[in-house]
């Protein structure tokens, strides 16, 4: 951190940790570091302990947190890929999220529990832990979170910060108006000098569970079937746009609906991440149609080519009253005069759908044609996809990493003697 | 190897057996066919030259396999600090920068001497005045605002480093009523201004000392109601609005076009019947240099009495903002006819005298001509000297004459074109042009002197509009 002469450096890295909890998972990682170290779905299988494992299924490692104390009544809660994509009766998938939020807590809990064991692997008393968060995200909400690190895990230390002002930092900036494209909404937020306005953000629910539910619509009005893959034993090649053949598999019985439906949203969002493009201005089915169609097999087997639709699929991110455009719009012009041209000269795009091709440039036409012309326009969105995604996580390794943000963490101290009151005043 | 050797043209080293110990000594070897004799540059060739030509090959070759033979690759133990690691360590820091001794842990060099951890430095925070109750209730009272609300300002003020778009942002909205962003910077100004009438607090960013004496930023809040107000305004104009504004800028640029040209215009027609004035005055002195000083002294006054009417006239002319579209087509020349001055020296005719000046064109001659010969005047007459004097100041004032007719015309011209112009634009409507300008039927009757009032003075142009 300080140089041979004198010189000072911005690090100083006291082990913090990184918590940025989303709709469609959380990532965790250390402070300094260019990526999480795990980026778990946001969803947690809770099924029966009683089962027979599955042949191939091997058993005892630890992934598998228990709970219950009654035997034959006990759950067992199935966190991250490996365990959840696993064909199980009677395992429900639930989530913890809901509006933006944390809402139920015992399984939150489960998953930090999952966290500190199998991903950081250390004790959870050693490290600071800093959390990112949504602009609306309700005081209860923050102080409930506050107490858990405090009484439950014992943090040393604890810091909450508005996922948009992360984003900006991770983007290189204190000011910007920050576009954050997630799964469950889009947000317009402006960021001022390292403060979020609360009272200026905006969000839509269009994001990338919309597009994957659209998806779905979509491939149904064309009669093309979305088979679970895991129900699928082999398949045959064939030629294109041919009817699929392939054999299933003998699935255990009693397979919830929850479990079902979330392994089917992985692949219409894979359908997506692999077909969807945002078109360069407004759809436009001759144009859409002059663009070379992208390929894309479905598990059955069946594949054929897609050309227009990949670009119809993405409008509603574009849509007149719904889409990031208006919100930007929407939330430049609640903020103060002065203001407004330093957001409109960094609009910084961030979350995973912006990772959609073409999402940034058509993002800056559309602002472009509506942004008032006295205003320089500039947009920006990080070039890596992992680094669009992970955009408020990075914002938030490298805060915690900065030497002279160590002074801003509520320590375990303070919380004794302040309590959870103190959080309004400290994370703004 | 020897093949390439002769075709780099390379002494050839003798022995050339390849072996580990001849690739890896090649250099030593070769140290000893090195041939010292230097070439010497021949006399009268530039060094620059002779550089080009000289050939270095037997110095420094190329190696032509790779080798470890160099002497940064000689030594097979990398000279690499021989000091042992120092040791880092994970050790407890505390953080003066915290208010509650906090302990945190980094990773520090163990023999690095603990000392003041270093980015404490770096926090700063604005110095925010304070005030007690008796305080409050002494200087800073208002009707508007409560003490409950100043103090929830004040903190705002201290946890947001006044960044009051900020504080406006987090406004606690819920015990206080909205309030605009200048509505608090004006209540906090004001209290830094009230308090250090009083105290001597050292809240540098309002009150600076210039030469001892202090100055206390006055935040003008109506001013900059305005100026959000128009900046508000600004920035939500439609793109209609902005093509509208954009649209009657051109307008406007074209408009101050044709409004210089007109002004030049009307200079030349000054110019013009200023000619013409000076032609009414009998005395008019063919030669030019020193009009000024043949004047009577009554001629004078009037004449600068004239000019200062006109200078006037102009003014009033330029500070009318109505686009006149007059005279768009008139071009007046200075007129009327200068005779050369009487040749001092030397014999000469004094029909000399009587000659057209050269810059006088052949159309002007011959018209002058002709309306000579309408009024049974020689063209040629016997110049005594008298007949001369005449003959010159009637050819010059004839020339005189026939300008201002032809600017007449053309003004005549535009009238009715812009008369045309008009009933096209209003259709149903005619423009009746006032007697006083309307020169059309009997504008040969009327004397020289109206005619140019109509289009000199601003009255006039007044009046057709
Ligand atoms: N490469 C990609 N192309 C298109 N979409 C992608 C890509 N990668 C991820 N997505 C979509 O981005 C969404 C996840 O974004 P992100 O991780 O920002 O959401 P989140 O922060 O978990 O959710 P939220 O912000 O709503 O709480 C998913 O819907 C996913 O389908
Ligand atoms: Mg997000």
């Amino acid at each position: 951190m300080s140089g041979p002469n004198g010189m000072l450096y911005g690090g100083d890295e006291i082990g913090a940790l990184v918590f940025d909890p989303g709709h469609h998972s959380l990532r965790v990682g250390y402070a300094q570091e260019d990526t999480p170290k795990a980026d778990i779905p946001a969803v947690i299988g809770v099924g029966p302990a009683t089962h027979i494992p599955d042949a191939e299924e091997k058993v005892p490692d630890g992934n598998v947190t228990q709970s219950g104390t009654k035997a034959g009544n006990e759950l067992r809660h199935y966190i991250d890929v490996t365990e959840l994509h696993v064909a199980r009766p009677g395992m429900e998938v639930q989530t913890y999220m809901k509006d933006g939020q944390v809402d139920n807590w015992d399984l939150f809990e489960k998953m930090l529990d999952y966290c500190y064991a199998k991903v950081i692997r250390s004790p959870s008393e050693h490290h600071p832990a800093l959390f990112t968060e949504a602009v609306w995200t309700t005081r209860p909400a923050r102080e409930k979170l506050a107490e858990l690190l405090f009484e439950k895990y014992q943090a040393p230390a604890f810091f909450l910060v508005k996922n948009a002002v992360l984003a900006a930092f991770a983007n290189g900036k204190s000011t910007a108006l920050v576009v954050d494209a997630g799964a469950s909404q889009t947000s317009a937020v402006p960021v001022i000098d390292g403060y979020a306005l609360v009272s200026a953000a905006v969000r839509s629910p269009v994001g990338g569970d919309h597009l994957a539910a659209q998806a779905k619509a979509m491939l149904g009005s064309m009669h093309i079937q979305m088979l679970p893959i895991y129900s699928i034993q082999s398949k045959e090649v064939i030629r294109e746009r041919e009817r699929a053949r392939y054999t299933l598999k003998t699935l255990p019985a009693g397979l919830t609906h929850s479990w079902q439906q979330y392994m089917l949203k992985r692949q219409y969002e894979d359908f997506c991440h692999c077909v969807a493009q945002v078109s360069e201005s407004a759809y436009d089915e001759r144009t859409a149609a002059s663009v070379p169609g992208l390929h894309y097999e479905f598990p059955g087997g069946y594949h054929q080519d897609f050309g227009p639709e990949r670009f119809k699929l993405t409008e509603c991110f574009f849509e007149q009253s719904l889409g990031a455009p208006h919100l930007v719009c929407a939330a430049a012009s609640s903020c103060d005069a002065d203001a407004r041209p330093a957001l409109w000269g960094s609009v910084v795009a961030c979350g995973g759908v912006a990772n959609t091709p073409g999402y940034l440039d058509r993002l800056t036409k559309e602002l472009a044609s509506r942004a008032p012309s006295s205003h320089r326009l500039k947009s920006h969105a990080a070039p890596s996809p992992a680094e669009r995604r992970f955009a408020a996580w990075i914002g938030g390794s490298i805060l915690a990493s900065i030497g002279s943000f160590q002074q801003m963490w509520i320590s375990s101290q303070e919380y004794d003697e302040g309590g959870k009151g103190q959080l309004e005043r400290k994370c703004p | 190897m020897a093949d390439i050797l002769d075709i780099l043209d390379i002494e050839h080293p003798g022995a050339t057996e390849i072996s580990r110990d001849s690739i890896i000594h090649g250099d030593k070897i070769k140290k000893k066919y090195v041939t010292a004799k230097a070439v010497k540059r021949p006399e009268g060739m530039h060094r620059e030259v002779f550089a080009l030509l000289y050939n270095d090959s037997n110095k420094d070759l190329p190696p032509l396999l790779p080798t470890d033979t160099g002497k940064a690759y000689k030594q097979t133990k990398a000279k690499l600090g021989m000091r042992k690691a120092r040791k880092w360590v994970w050790a407890p820091f505390s953080n003066p920068a915290r208010k509650d001794n906090a302990v945190f842990y980094h990773w520090k060099r163990a023999s690095d001497e603990t000392k003041e951890y270093p980015f404490a430095q770096f926090n700063k925070q604005v110095s925010i005045p304070s005030y007690t109750e008796s305080e409050y209730n002494q200087y800073l009272k208002s009707e508007d605002w409560s003490q409950a609300e100043t103090d929830h300002l004040m903190d705002m003020c201290q946890r947001f480093d006044l960044r009051f778009i900020v504080i406006h942002d987090r406004w606690d909205r819920a015990a206080f009523r909205d309030r605009s962003i200048e509505d608090l910077k004006e209540r906090y100004y004001g209290i830094c201004a009230s308090l250090s009438k009083v105290k001597t607090n050292p809240w540098s960013n309002t009150v600076t000392t210039v030469n001892g004496e202090k100055r206390i930023y006055h935040y003008d809040a109506e001013h900059e109601r305005k100026r959000k107000e128009q900046l508000r305004r600004l920035f939500d104009r439609t793109q209609e609005q902005i093509d509208e504004e954009q649209m009657l800028l051109t307008e406007l640029k074209k408009i101050e076009a044709r409004k210089r040209e007109r002004e030049r215009k009307t200079q030349d027609l000054q110019k013009l019947i200023s000619r013409a004035d000076s032609g009414n005055v009998p005395t008019v002195n063919p030669v030019p240099n020193n009009t000024e000083g043949t004047h009577t002294p009554s001629n004078a006054t009037t004449n600068i009495a004239r000019r200062h009417d006109r200078k006037l006239h102009k003014k009033k002319l330029s500070t009318q903002q109505r686009p006149v579209r007059t005279m768009e087509a008139v071009t007046v020349e200075w007129s009327g006819i200068k005779f050369p001055e009487a040749r001092s020296t030397g014999v000469w005719l004094r029909s000399q005298r009587m000659k057209l000046p050269p810059g006088v064109g052949q159309r002007k001659t011959k018209a002058i001509e002709q309306e000579l010969r309408q009024m049974n005047i020689d063209i040629a007459p016997t110049p005594t000297e008298a007949i001369c004097k005449h003959f010159n100041e009637l050819r010059s004032d004839l020339a005189l004459a026939l300008d201002l007719k032809n600017a007449l015309v053309a003004c005549e011209f535009d009238l009715q074109a812009l008369r045309h112009q008009y009933e096209a634009l209003n259709p149903g409507k005619t423009l009746t042009i006032p007697a006083s300008i309307c020169n059309a039927t009997d504008g040969e009757t009327k004397p020289m002197g109206e005619i140019i009032d109509v289009v000199g003075s601003p009255s006039a142009l007044n009046s057709t509009i």
